[in-house]
Parts: structure tokens; sequence; C-alpha cells
């Protein structure tokens, strides 16, 4: 059993950014994810590190509280921010009423608006459908979910924070209406352990109702499905909006070399209802016809679904929190002392909701440190001594990219490995530019447990091939390396190529299905990887 | 303008046997090819029929052809035209001096780079499973810089299997590698040079016994020759066996580079680069088909055609949300509306995939049959995977259906 002052239940944004700033702070915490970091919404969304410009007009605080976020990640965050800029773009089938509130309300919310024409837009953005009517540049970016997870939690480790994944939660206990203490179940093991704190701060998103409830507590939150598509082009550089009341299938993250369109909404099932229907799909491209009049020949690379948590007000609940895009309910005021949870609000303001919560638990705690993650850069540079040894081994475009994706101290393992051997600097991954050294690093973390995890880490298998070549070679270079988690290494495959073929199957056509064909002639016809083999061998 | 009697569209597996066999027939033939299809990556072993319906290996290819569903296309083509088609296609590999073996009576069981065994039907002789057996000591060696063969997951996996040898791994290393992304294709080519087979041979020296076999990944040169393998053989007092690997696929191109041999030797033209675009068809007669090239456009005529342009993956086939189009004739391709039905929710599900088995009906000539069975076009003959009704990988059938296709679509001409 493990001891400690604060748990945080949730490896989304949330949760590490709240084990981050506890840490800094000095606050002794575990952080506690069922399965792995990033493995709920914080990574099945759209990317966006908003400029408050789609919220200004219904909600001008949450679109304030995006502006004043978007301008501090992207300086302690750099490493995770693709300063791209935004458009917002009218067409001809949305209102002109519309478009002169959203330009009033921007410049009331503080949001920097600039008007451009479709002439020039056009030329900046020439697969746009020449038949816009009106453009404005906005200062919208792009952000890597994945990257901003592990970083943060990075940091938060450095701090002495703990992370334990593939743990669930089961049961929160108290004595007297005093939290003292958790039961987790490990998901892939099955065990439970008991874990004793002070202190739980449920950072669960769609599942925070769930959390609530196994203590007896009612979170009203209604997971609501959001599918995305993800393009192998970057369709456009900058992130495309469609200029009307936020509806579906109005926005292009451009990501790298990809570009991410959504979103849809619809009541899920369950937090994890995330497995993309084709309808949506379909629905999607004929919604994004109107930026992009090309859009049915781009070529799709998969298709994925998030959940948002949509929390409603329990008309008897008090103590609600600090603004209408979030809220931090402390459950003491129903009679449960030292569980809070905290619900609703975007990625690009989780550093914001962090620091509220971690001052509501550090006032309960005494403890008097104030908030510092709004000016310390989550991960530090690398120093140019290192920058130029790595450069000796990455290959010349790929230093930069490594540097971002590992950070300092990551870096310098990765490049410590590739000195010891070689002819690790190779890539595994072509698509996605990640070598042999990277992947055996991110999976002797510890909390990689199977290869989905190290992809989570890497990238690896999410570019083009989709782990048509990169499976065989993480399970050749983790096998090698007696990383395999106590797994056979035909489970191992399955388990990497299953994860890859949940995304693809809703778009099975055009290219799509040739590289099925492809991955299905190597791992099925090939290598036989599931097939049975004649009993007297 | 020459006349051609036949013209084969695709330069694949099937268009390229199916050109052998036409030849044969005494018939002119031209041969139209866009790239080389599946051969280069999925490779020269030819699977004819692993695995029955119920998913259980069958004990050998011709074990299973009695249970086959109507439309599979073995069905249709019947096991004596099958036979004649491995027949002849045998006989080509030894008229060119690169023998494959094996037949539909024995399933032979070839380890893979995942350390598994697959059934496969026909094989080249560096690639004989049985000679693992006539040894009580294997060495699966891989390449330093080769990250497409790992040769302890191989040696361990395989291990079970066999009883009565003992696996060990182990790794040459490739001096010529240094800081580059090296596939088996460059290991082939440096072992076609001296300095390449001298530096293998040298490093094997001193890690193998003789009377031992070697598992390797398919190196040992480019080209449908055993010269090396022999000399090799002879130099260790060793067996070599190559496993079935990762693409590039060193097997397919020396099948390929064997077959272009053969064609040129019987006068058969191959037009490299021809995308077929189009073609003219006046009551159910094919007249011409048209190449778009950079250039210009272009027409061939023949009396009889032969569409072996591939599945999805080749080309032959294009799927769109709820259908699937055959871009050169437009034959209708059936395919379910709803885009779930296209798969299974498991990739590996124990199941065929439905859309594997998607493709073009035909009779038992290969003529295409419209929806309700009725000949649509008569002097067109489809071989290959653009057909319908089976799933080359669950079935291990991809290049057994290929060549046994291609046969029956070029005697049907
Ligand atoms: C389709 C879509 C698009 C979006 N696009 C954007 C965008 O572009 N920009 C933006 O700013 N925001 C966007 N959002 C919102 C944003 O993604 C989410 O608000 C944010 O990621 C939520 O992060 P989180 O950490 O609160 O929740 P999550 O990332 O969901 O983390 C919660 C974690 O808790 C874990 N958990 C659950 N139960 C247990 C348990 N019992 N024990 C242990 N762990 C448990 C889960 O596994 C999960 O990993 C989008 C949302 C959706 C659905
Ligand atoms: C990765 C992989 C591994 C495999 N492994 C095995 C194995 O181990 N054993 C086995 O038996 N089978 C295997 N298969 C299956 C086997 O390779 C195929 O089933 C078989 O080769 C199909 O041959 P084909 O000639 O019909 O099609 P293809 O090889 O696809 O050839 C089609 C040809 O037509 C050309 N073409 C397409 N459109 C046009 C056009 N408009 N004009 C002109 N030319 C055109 C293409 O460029 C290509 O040259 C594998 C397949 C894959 C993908």
């Amino acid at each position: 059993m493990q001891k400690t002052t604060v748990v945080v239940i949730g490896g989304g944004a949330t949760g590490v950014g709240i084990l981050r700033d506890l840490c800094m702070r000095g606050v002794d915490a575990i952080l506690v994810e069922q399965r792995d970091l990033a493995y709920g919404t914080s990574s099945r969304y759209h990317g966006l590190l908003h400029s408050g410009g789609r919220y200004a007009v219904k909600d001008a605080e949450a679109g304030k509280e995006c502006i004043e976020e978007n301008t501090i990640l992207r300086k302690i965050g750099r490493h995770c921010v693709e300063a791209t800029e935004g458009f917002f773009v009218r067409t001809e089938a949305d209102s002109e009423d519309f478009e002169v509130k959203w330009v009033e309300a921007c410049s009331k919310v503080g949001i920097p608006v600039i008007p451009l024409s479709v002439q020039e837009a056009l030329r900046l953005e020439p697969n746009l459908s020449p038949k816009i009517k009106s453009v404005y540049r906005i200062p919208d970016a792009a952000i890597d979910g994945f990257r901003m997870v592990w970083q943060n939690a990075a940091s938060a480790r450095k701090y002495g924070g703990r992370i334990l994944t593939y743990t669930e939660v089961t049961e929160i206990e108290n004595t007297n209406g005093q939290v003292t203490g958790l039961t987790v179940r490990n998901t892939i093991s099955g065990q439970t352990d008991k874990i004793q704190c002070d202190f739980v701060v449920s950072a669960a998103g769609s599942w925070a109702g769930q959390i609530a409830q196994s203590a007896g507590i009612t979170v009203n939150v209604q997971p609501d499905r959001g599918t995305l598509i993800a393009f192998n082009h970057r369709i456009s550089s900058r992130v495309i909006n469609r200029l009307r009341p936020a509806a579906d299938g109005d926005i292009f993250v451009p990501h790298g070399s990809i570009t991410i369109l959504g979103t849809t909404s619809s009541a899920a099932d369950r937090p994890d209802d995330t497995t993309p229907s084709s309808a949506e799909i379909v629905r999607l491209l004929d919604i994004g016809h109107a930026l992009f009049e090309d859009i049915r020949d781009y070529r799709i690379l998969r298709a994925f679904t998030g959940t948002r948590p949509l929390y409603s007000a329990d008309p008897n609940a008090k103590g609600r929190g600090a603004s209408r895009n979030f809220v931090i309910l402390d459950h003491a005021h129903e009679g449960l002392k030292g569980f809070v949870s905290i619900v609703g609000g975007k990625f690009t303001t989780y550093r914001l909701m962090a620091e509220k919560v971690t001052d509501l638990v550090c006032h309960y705690l005494n403890v008097k440190e104030p908030c510092r993650t709004a000016s310390e850069d989550i991960v530090p540079d690398p120093s140019a001594e290192l920058m130029a040894k790595a450069k000796l081994y990455f290959p010349a475009y790929g230093t930069k990219l490594a540097a971002s994706r590992l950070g300092a101290d990551g870096l310098e393992r990765v490049v410590k490995r590739m000195q010891e051997k070689p002819e690790k600097s190779q890539l595994l991954c072509e698509c996605e530019n990640v070598t042999l050294a990277e992947v055996e690093e991110a999976a002797a973390d510890s909390t990689s447990h199977m290869l989905s995890d190290v992809r989570r880490k890497t990238r690896m298998g999410m570019g083009t091939c989709q782990g048509a070549f990169c499976t065989y070679r993480s399970v050749g270079a983790v096998d090698a390396n007696g990383l395999s988690w106590g797994q056979d290494t035909g489970g191992l495959f399955k388990e990497f190529l299953q994860a890859r073929w949940n995304g693809i199957r809703p778009v099975l056509w055009g290219n799509v299905i040739r590289e099925a064909e492809l991955t299905r002639g190597i791992y099925d016809a090939t290598l036989n990887i599931n097939g049975a083999i004649n009993n007297e061998k | 303008m020459r006349n051609n009697d036949v013209i084969v569209i695709g330069g694949g597996l099937a268009g390229l046997f199916a050109a052998a066999v036409a030849a044969r027939q005494g018939r002119k033939v031209r041969v139209l090819a866009y790239g080389a299809g599946a051969l280069n990556i999925g490779g020269g072993i030819i699977d004819v029929l692993g695995y029955g319906y119920d998913a259980r290996p069958l004990s050998s290819p011709e074990a299973g052809l009695a249970d086959l569903p109507p439309e599979h296309p073995y069905h249709k083509i019947g096991r004596t035209a099958l036979a004649d088609a491995l027949a002849f296609f045998q006989d080509i590999t030894v008229a060119e001096g690169y023998e494959y073996q094996g037949s539909l009576q024995e399933m032979q069981w070839l380890p893979t780079a995942a350390g598994t065994l697959k059934p496969t039907c026909l094989l080249p002789k560096t690639m004989n499973p049985a000679v693992l057996k006539q040894t009580d000591r294997v060495y699966v060696v891989g390449f330093d810089y080769l990250k497409d063969f790992y040769p302890q997951l191989v040696a361990r996996n395989l291990q079970p299997y066999f009883k009565h040898q003992t696996f060990t791994a182990d790794l040459c290393s490739l001096n010529f590698a240094e800081g580059r992304d090296v596939s088996s294709l460059d290991i082939a080519r440096w072992l076609d040079t001296p300095e390449g087979q001298d530096s293998f041979l040298k490093q094997l020296k001193r890690k193998v016994e003789p009377g031992s076999a070697i598992l390797i990944p398919p190196v040992l040169g480019t080209q449908p020759d055993y010269t090396l393998a022999g000399k090799l053989e002879a130099e260790l007092k060793c067996r070599f066996v190559e496993t079935a690997a990762l693409p590039p696929a060193v097997t397919g191109l020396r099948l390929r580079t064997l077959l272009l041999n053969y064609l040129k030797k019987q006068g058969v033209i191959v037009v490299e680069k021809a995308l077929v675009s189009g073609a003219m068809v006046d009551q159910g007669l094919c007249t011409a088909v048209m190449t778009e090239n950079f250039d210009r456009q272009r027409t061939y005529q023949a009396k009889a055609y032969i569409l072996a342009n591939g599945g999805f993956y080749g080309g032959g086939l294009v799927a769109q949300p709820g259908r699937v189009i055959e871009p050169i004739f437009n034959i209708p391709v059936a395919a379910p509306e709803a885009q779930e039905d296209w798969s299974n929710a498991q990739l590996f599900s124990g199941e065929k995939q439905q859309f594997a088995q998607l493709g073009i009906q035909v009779d038992e000539a290969m003529r295409p049959l419209s929806a309700d069975g009725s000949i649509l076009l008569s002097n067109v003959h489809v071989a290959g995977k653009s057909l319908g009704g089976y799933d080359f990988c669950f079935e291990k059938s991809g290049n057994g259906v290929a060549l046994a296709s291609a046969y029956q679509a070029a005697i049907s001409c």
C-alpha cells in the first residue's frame, strides 16, 4: 500500500496539470489512470489551442479564459504548440448578421481579429473554396495533446510526483465523512490494492460521474460523442473555422503533415463509447465540402471519437466553482471532506483548471506556496551542447523534432542509447521519424505496458502506413530488449494492429482500403500471426 | 501496328502468368503493365489453400478444395485446371533454372520473420522447410542494421515446433550499412557482389557448425538463380532456408525477373508504365483499350483481353463509401451499403473479412457477370486479385488463385 497526501484521478490534461501544480507547490501526490496517460479525451480531440473566437458570442467568459491561456501555453508549452494562427471563414450559407455580432464580441473579449480580403485569404490558403464570403485572422494554434500530457507528466515526476497507469479507482474510502484513501484495481492483472491519502481530486473527465457515484455522490456528467477525421495532408497551413454559431464539422486543424476535421455531437452510451461510425464520417465530409471543395479527394488516414463531459448542474448542489466553462465541486458540501471533482472545461484551459483546483486543495492543506505554472516552462529547452551531440545521431531534419518531442531530459537519455549503439539511430517508423532508440526509451518507461502506450509517447504508427511496417519492428525491438511486459509476441502484434484498425474500419475506402490490404497481406498472409498451426507440427 | 491476339492488362503475377499461358497457346500477346503489383511486396511464395472454412489448418492444399463455396474462384476453375496451372508454372521455373518445389498433395509449413509457420504450396528451393528437420542445429541469422528481421524472436517462437532441433540466434554485421536504413533488398544486392559474399562467409564460418541449417531473411541474391546459394552452402557445408518476411519482397522480385525473362523468349511484349484508362465496348465485345500516358493516349486492339489489374492494392478495384468500382470496364461489383458491414470489428477475428472478398463475379471461362448472372463481356477474361469470392489472407490462397485464374482465363481466350 502506498501513502500520499493527495491522489489525482485521471491521466488527461487536467489530471497531469493538477499533479504538476501540486508537486511544484511541494504537496506529495500520486496520479492514478485506469489505462494509459492521454487515453481519454485529451488525445481524442481536435488539438486546437483556442483563441476564444469560437466562444466569444455565446460565452464571453470562456472566450476570455481561452485567449489568456492561449497566450500562456504558447510560451510555457512551446514544444507542444504549432503557432499556425487561424482563419474564421464565412461561406455563402452562413449568416452575415452573425458575422457582425461575432466581430463585436471578439473585440469585447479582447481577442484580436483582423479582417482579410477573400483574394488574400485564397492566396494564403489556396485549397479553400473560392466561393467563401469573408475571412478573419485570429490567434488560433495547434496543440499536441499527447505531447502536452507527457511533458506535464515528466515535469511532475521531476518534482516528485508519482504516476500509476493501468490503475483504476474502484472506491473512495472515508471515516466519518473524511476521505482516508482509495481502493484501486490493476486493469491488466486484476489485482486490487489500497492507497492511503487525505485528499482525492477527481479529474476523470467523462468518467467523473462514475467516480463520484463510487463515493455515493451525484455529479451529472453526460458523455457526448464527437468524431473527427484525420487527413494525410496539410490541407491548410492555418486552423480554419467556419464563421457561424458553433456547429458540427466546422473546424480544420493542421498538425505537422496531417489535418484534423471535426466534429459531431451525439449522446454516448458510455464514457469510452469511442468507435466512430461511417455515417458520422460521411456527414463530416458533406459539411466540410463548403470550406474545401476537393475534400473528397483528400486522403483519409483514420477516424477517431472522443467524449466530452457535458455537465448539468444539480439544482441542489452547492459550492459552484470558477466559471461557466468548468466547475469545481467541493463535495464537503455533500458531507464528504477531502473530495473534489473538476468537470467540463477544454484542453486549452487545463492549466487554469489545475491552478484553481490546486488553490482549493492547498487552502485545505494550509499550503501557502503560490502557483507558478503560468510562468515556468513545462520542460526546459535542451542545451546547445546536447543539441550538437544529438545532431550526430539524428537525421538532420529530425533533431529539432526529437528535441521537442522528448524534452531535454528525454533527449539526453535517447542520445545516450545512440552513443552506445549507433544502429539504434535508425528509423523504426519512417512516417513519423521515430528512431529505434526512442521506441526503446518509451517502452522502458514504467508507465508502458503495451505497444499502444509506446505509440502515444512517440507517435510511432500514427502516420501514413498506420503500422504496416513499424508494428513488426517495434515488436522486435521491445522483445529484443526483454521489455515485452510478459506477453508473447503474437499478443503484442494483435494489440497494436487492432488499435490502428479501430480507426481504419469506419473509413475503409479509397487509399485506406488499399493500405488495409497491404497490412493484412503482411501480418496475415505473409507472417500468419493469427494462424493456427497444424497440430502435428 | 502489330496485331495482338491477346492483350493482358496488369503486370502482377496473374498478368505475367496469363501472358505466358496465352503465348504457349500460340497467341500473340501484349502486356500493358503499370508497376509490379503485389509481387514486389508480397513475394514469390505460392500459397494455394492453407486453411479450411472453419479456420482449421488443412493437411494439404487440395484437401480443402471440395468444401469451397460456388463463388470461390477455385470452384469455377476446377481442380484439373488448378493442377495444370501449377504444373506449367513449375515447368517455367525449371526452364529458367530456378525451380519451385511442392505439390497440391503436400502442405509446406514455412517459417516466417515473426517466428510463426505459414502453410503454403510452392516454394523456391532456398525456402524448403524440410531442410530444418534434416539437422539437429538451426542458426537463425539476422543482420545488425536490418530492423525487419529479429533472429531471437524467430528462434524463440519457432523452437517449440521443433523437438529435435536446437535453435540459436545470431547477427552478422553489415559493413556497408553504417547510418543507413537497410532493407532485405539492400542485403540481397550486397550478396550479389563478391565482397558481400566474402564478408558474409567469413562471419558465418565463425558462427556455424557444418551440417547445420541457417535460417535467414530472403537475402540470397536478387536473381532467380541458385548459384549463389549453392556456392555458400558448399563452403559452409550447411543448408540455407529463407523465411517469409516483410516487404520489399526479394523473392517476388526474383520471380518477376524470371517471368519477364521467360516472356521475352516467347516473344511477348511487355509495355511498362502503360496505365489503361478505359475501353471501347460494342455489344458485349471489347474492341479496344486505351492507355493514358503523360505524352498521349494510345489505343490497343486484340481479339481477347485479360483483365489482371489486381484488387484494391493493385488498382483494379476502387472503393468509395458504400460501393466498389471496377474502373476500366465499369463491371458491377456488389458491396454492402453500410460501411460497417465491410469488415469485422476485430482485425484478426478468425473469420473472413467481407471487404477482402469483394470483387468481380465470373463464369467458368472467367468472363465477368452482371448481377443477374449474364455474361457482360464475351471476350474479356478476369484473373487475379480483382476476382471476388475469396479472402487470400484468411485462406492463404493469393498467388494460387492468381496462377489458376490466369491459366483459366488464358486458355479460355
Ligand atoms: C471531439 C472533441 C474535440 C475537442 N476539441 C478540443 C479542442 O480542439 N481544443 C480544446 O481546448 N478542447 C477540445 N475538446 C475538449 C477537451 O478535449 C477536453 O476538455 C479535455 O481533453 C479534457 O481533459 P481531461 O483531462 O479533463 O479528461 P480526459 O482526458 O478524458 O481524462 C480523464 C481520464 O480519467 C481516466 N479515468 C476515468 N475513470 C477512471 C478511474 N476510475 N480510475 C482512474 N482513471 C480514470 C480516463 O481513463 C481518462 O484518461 C474537445 C473534446 C472533444 C470530445
Ligand atoms: C503484403 C502482401 C503479402 C502477400 N503475401 C503472399 C504470400 O506469401 N503468398 C501468396 O500466395 N500470396 C500473397 N499475397 C497475395 C498475392 O500477392 C496476390 O494475391 C497476388 O499476387 C495478386 O496478383 P495480381 O496479379 O492479381 O494483382 P497485383 O499483383 O496487384 O497486380 C496488378 C497489376 O495491375 C496493374 N494495374 C492496375 N491497374 C492498371 C491499369 N489501369 N492499367 C495497367 N495496369 C494496371 C498494377 O500496377 C499491377 O501491376 C500477398 C499480398 C500482399 C499485399
